[in-house]
């Protein structure tokens, strides 16, 4: 049986879905792109530009598309997909890569102990009821001993003792505790940044000596600053300049941006007496009140409905 | 700026939270942007680029008065254009953070710019870099009367000139482009939905851009490209920017080639093997374009914007990122291994235990003991 014919049509066939060019395409199966990179011919390019462009596209199409069917493929209900490898071509991204999170204590814990994440359902299911509620949230698990019409009380508790209201103070507890460490572990997060304002401050506070820290006493293990060098301003300048340079002074030394205290009393502004303590002196321990009452039973009575107190 | 918003429920936070930053990003929302006057021309050009950007594309019918580029012209101008420019920026950033979106088309009009379309990248809601082209010819997507591709279905992109590998003013449009037209991240695709194809194509190069190479740096080279290919961009027209009376639109823009964006639905047709015979039709809309003025991206910037995340562990161990040693993959398709083990040590190997086989002397020795044991 004589073959060849046969196989002269498949090759045939498959020599009509091959392009070749001087240059070989380059192809990005990630970005579906296929970039042509031979120079364009200027005697089709002016005969008839829509039939040269579309010839140009058909070209680079017909490669991209070999590329794409040669990729391994998986079947699926809307046809087989093609698995595309990742990007080659980069582009500059939108926004800015995410910042990793800190790690919260327990799951640093967790981490070093080994323990996976656990997921809990919303939902539990209740013996008793035989149904599913709610963990938490409206007739939730957690409300049941409040909820209940009738509740144990322990043998040993108090007359006043009221089982629902121990119970729900023991779930407020519960959260209170828990928005209490969360609270921790974004103090702790920010911590990082803390640690460098510090030693920023400490480098700053090291050259504000005349000498830049130069005769200063030197702790052990202390690093040397690098970087410092004194600078002098010209001995000659215009008179705006200094003039200029005490106004930026002073206005810093006003405002308010740097202060570390602020007076939170904006009528006293010389508070150099501390009131609070010179009364407990004054009433010898007793407060402000009964320094008023005493002045009251002396002075003209019932000028104010005998109320001892302001 | 906007206003920092807390989310008071748990649907705004997740509308918040899917704005925050994405290991791997969502597609470029591009908003269109009309300026102070765009003719028949821009509308309609507008109308049909948002055909094919749908549905990550948001329109503003109202005109606004931007000027984009007159910012950064004019350094040495007057106060009143940079007052201007400088609110143009600020209000892309603007409409860049209020929309989520991190590109803008800006038309405009004008007697010494006829139908300029600016394209806008933003970088951490702040502009990256811009490219003005002006629309030459244009034949709308309806005077085509035939079939349209899928609204949302991936475009094929198709460049060819060898200016986009050499040029730096064409890699940087090259760029922008994949950005506008190129939907989502995706690690598979349906073969079937390979409907239509972008072609970008550019006219003759003329004979004084044959030494276009030298505009490149002596850094750059063609495995660079692909790994980075903005860098030679940013190098490039540093360079250009420093020698006198150029500025940001340096190079005659006259001895530049066209540029050819041509919209095609594909056929596939049987062709006997896998891989099937294409024939395109052309869809619409077809635009021939000219390069105006440019703003080459801030080479800090980026760099900050080229940052790739790291590798995982996981993805390194699978073979990504490097070279999978002992792995091919043969003419049937599989994948085959090799696996190198060491050298056997024979002499340690346990046979069967034959009573025939077993050590003469050891026999007699034994023999000896249990000899000794009776006599006691």
């Amino acid at each position: 049986m004589d073959v060849s014919s046969i196989l002269d049509a498949q090759k045939a066939r498959e020599q009509n879905v091959q392009v070749d060019k001087e240059t070989p395409f380059e192809i990005d199966c990630g970005h579906l792109m296929v970039t042509d990179l031979n120079p364009i011919d200027e005697e089709s390019y002016t005969e008839n530009l829509e039939e040269h462009l579309q010839n140009l596209a058909r070209d680079g199409t017909q490669a991209l598309i070999g590329a794409l069917f040669g990729l391994p493929t998986t079947k699926s209900d809307y046809g087989p997909l093609a698995q595309l490898p990742s990007r080659a071509y980069q582009l500059p991204r939108a926004k800015p890569l995410p910042k990793p999170k800190p790690q919260t204590k327990w799951e640093k814990f967790a981490a070093a102990k080994g323990i996976s994440h656990r997921k809990k359902d919303k939902r539990v299911w209740d013996e008793e009821k035989q149904e599913w509620v709610n963990r938490w949230g409206k007739d939730g698990k957690n409300k049941q001993v409040e909820e209940q019409w009738l509740t144990e009380v322990p043998r040993n508790a108090d007359a006043d003792y009221n089982p629902q209201l121990a119970a729900r103070q023991e779930r407020k507890e519960r959260t209170a505790k828990n928005e209490k460490q969360r609270v921790a572990n974004i103090a702790r997060g920010e911590s990082s940044s803390r640690k460098t304002e510090l030693e920023k401050t400490l480098a700053t506070t090291r050259v504000s000596t005349a000498s830049m820290g130069k005769f200063d006493k030197k702790l052990e293990g202390e690093k040397k600053l690098r970087g410092i060098k004194r600078k002098f301003d010209p001995t000659e300048a215009p008179v705006g300049n200094e003039q200029k340079t005490a106004l930026k002074l002073i206005s810093s030394m006003d405002s308010d941006a740097r202060k570390m205290r602020k007076t939170h009393r904006g009528d006293e502004p010389d508070n150099t007496l501390n009131a609070r303590k010179a009364i407990r002196f004054a009433s010898k321990g007793q407060g402000a009140a009964a320094l008023a009452g005493a002045r009251g039973g002396k002075g003209a009575r019932g000028g104010r409905g005998g109320k001892g107190r302001r | 700026m906007l206003r920092v918003v807390k989310p008071k429920n748990a649907r705004s936070k997740r509308a918040l939270d899917a704005r925050e930053p994405k290991e791997v990003e969502d597609p470029r929302t591009v908003v269109f942007v009309k300026g102070t006057h765009t003719g028949e021309v821009l509308n309609g050009v507008f109308k049909d680029l948002m055909a094919l950007k749908r549905p990550h594309a948001v329109a503003f019918n109202k005109k606004n008065d931007i000027h984009p580029f007159d910012s950064t012209a004019t350094n040495n101008g007057t106060t009143s254009s940079t007052a201007a420019s400088s609110t143009a920026v600020q209000s892309l950033e603007f409409w860049s953070a209020k929309n989520d979106a991190s590109m803008f088309l800006v038309g405009q009009t004008t007697k010494k710019r006829p139908n300029g379309m600016t394209f806008v990248r933003m970088f951490d809601g702040r502009v990256l870099d811009m490219i003005e082209v002006g629309v030459e010819g244009y034949k709308p997507m309806s005077d085509f009367k035939t079939p349209k591709s899928t609204p949302g279905n991936k475009p094929l992109i198709h460049f060819a000139s060898e200016l986009f590998d050499t040029h730096p003013r064409f890699i940087h449009l090259k760029s922008m482009f994949i950005d506008f037209f190129n939907g989502e991240e995706v690690d598979s695709i349906s073969l079937l939905g390979l409907d239509h194809v972008i072609s970008i194509s550019l006219s003759p190069t003329p004979s004084t851009l044959n030494e276009a190479t030298s505009l490149l740096p002596s850094t750059y080279s063609a495995d660079s490209v692909q790994a980075n290919p903005l860098a030679a961009v940013a190098s490039a027209s540093y360079l250009a920017s420093n020698m006198p009376s150029t500025g940001v639109s340096n190079a005659a823009p006259s001895s530049l080639p066209k540029v050819h964006i041509r919209t095609y639905t594909t056929k596939l047709l049987k062709s006997g093997v896998r891989t099937p015979r294409v024939d395109l039709v052309p869809m619409g809309p077809s635009l021939d374009l000219v390069l105006r003025r440019y703003q080459a991206p801030d080479s800090d910037v980026l760099k900050l914007a080229m940052k790739r995340p790291k590798l995982k562990k996981q993805d390194v161990e699978s073979g990504l990122g490097k070279k999978r040693k002992n792995l091919e993959v043969d003419e049937m398709g599989d994948l085959r291994g090799r696996v190198h083990v060491g050298v056997q040590d024979l002499s340690k190997l346990k046979g069967r235990k034959l009573k025939g086989l077993q050590d003469e002397r050891l026999e007699k020795r034994q023999r000896s003991e249990d000899g000794e044991e009776d006599s006691e």
